[in-house]
């Protein structure tokens, strides 16, 4: 899941070598916190956020067969 | 995307090195010309060697494809893509056993997969003018024929009852097939209402 996310998230950004993702696996949840540069916020979120929901998505997509939900932060 | 740097006598002789070196043609190369070479004084001083910089083009379409099918063996679907490129669009396919979680309900995280792909394949090639359009076992063409048999039906109804009929949500895509479907019908006709993401369309007697 995390390497998911590291995979979209750098095709995305100017600084990919400042992507960083660290994932906390909960029962039934799974916690994925991406860490852009500063620069490269808007890039990963988008107008209204419509980028942020697509990669949302996409990851949600992925962990359907693990039955799990997963929730995607962007955090500074 | 690295590149690699040559020196020569001429411009072209040291763009022939770096291509060499590459492994490629000309044509699929971008080239950038960083010293004319000079002779200086008399050939003695100041003399300056040609260097050019060679960069190989990625095209996008193999750049699409790769960068899919990495994504989708990060999330555990097997599944085999093509994908193609035509005068307008690059269209990628994909066909599996399990690939129902990339269609989602109507289609949702296939729209949204495609608009990532669109964004990611836009990053890459700033230049490129062409969409990117993603379908999952055929799903585009088998709603295309749901969507239009289901207005067809609606419209039979709408220009029986006489009462208008709202569908449900729909992406803009799906809006269209509907107006079009309908767009020759002389007893209805469509328009749209509401707001993004739940914009829908209705059928109205004429």
């Amino acid at each position: 899941m995390k390497m998911l996310l590291e995979h979209i998230a750098k095709a995305l950004v100017d600084y990919p070598d400042q992507v960083s993702v660290s994932q906390v696996d909960g029962e039934r949840m799974i916690v994925l916190e991406l860490r852009v540069a500063s620069e490269d916020m808007g890039k990963v979120i988008g107008k209204q956020g419509r980028i942020a929901k697509a990669i949302r998505t996409v990851v949600s997509a992925a962990a359907v067969k693990e039955n799990k939900r997963v929730v995607v932060e962007i955090v500074q | 995307m690295s590149g690699y740097e040559a020196t020569g006598k001429t411009v072209d002789e040291a763009i022939e090195k770096a291509l060499s070196k590459l492994g490629i043609k000309r044509e699929d190369a971008n080239i950038e010309i960083l010293d004319e070479p000079s002779l200086g004084l008399l050939g003695l001083i100041g003399n300056r060697e040609a260097r050019v910089r060679v960069l190989p083009i990625v095209k996008a379409t193999q750049f699409l494809k790769d960068y899919l099918a990495d994504m989708l063996v990060l999330m555990d679907i097997s599944c085999t893509v093509w994908v193609g490129e035509d005068g307008e669009k690059i269209e990628a396919e994909i066909h599996g056993a399990d690939v129902g979680a990339l269609i989602g309900r109507h289609g949702r995280t296939l729209g949204d997969l495609q608009y990532l792909l669109n964004i990611v394949v836009r990053r890459q090639f700033p230049g490129l003018n062409k969409m990117v359009v993603v379908d999952v076992e055929n799903y585009r063409a088998r709603r295309e024929q749901t969507l239009t048999q289901l207005a067809k039906s609606v419209a039979k109804k709408v220009s029986l009852g006489g009462h208008e009929q709202a569908l449900e949500p729909m992406t803009p895509q799906e809006r269209r097939i509907i107006h079009l479907a309908l767009q020759d019908y002389p007893d209805v006709t469509t328009y749209s209402l509401g707001q993004e993401p739940y914009r829908k369309v209705v059928v109205t007697p004429r």
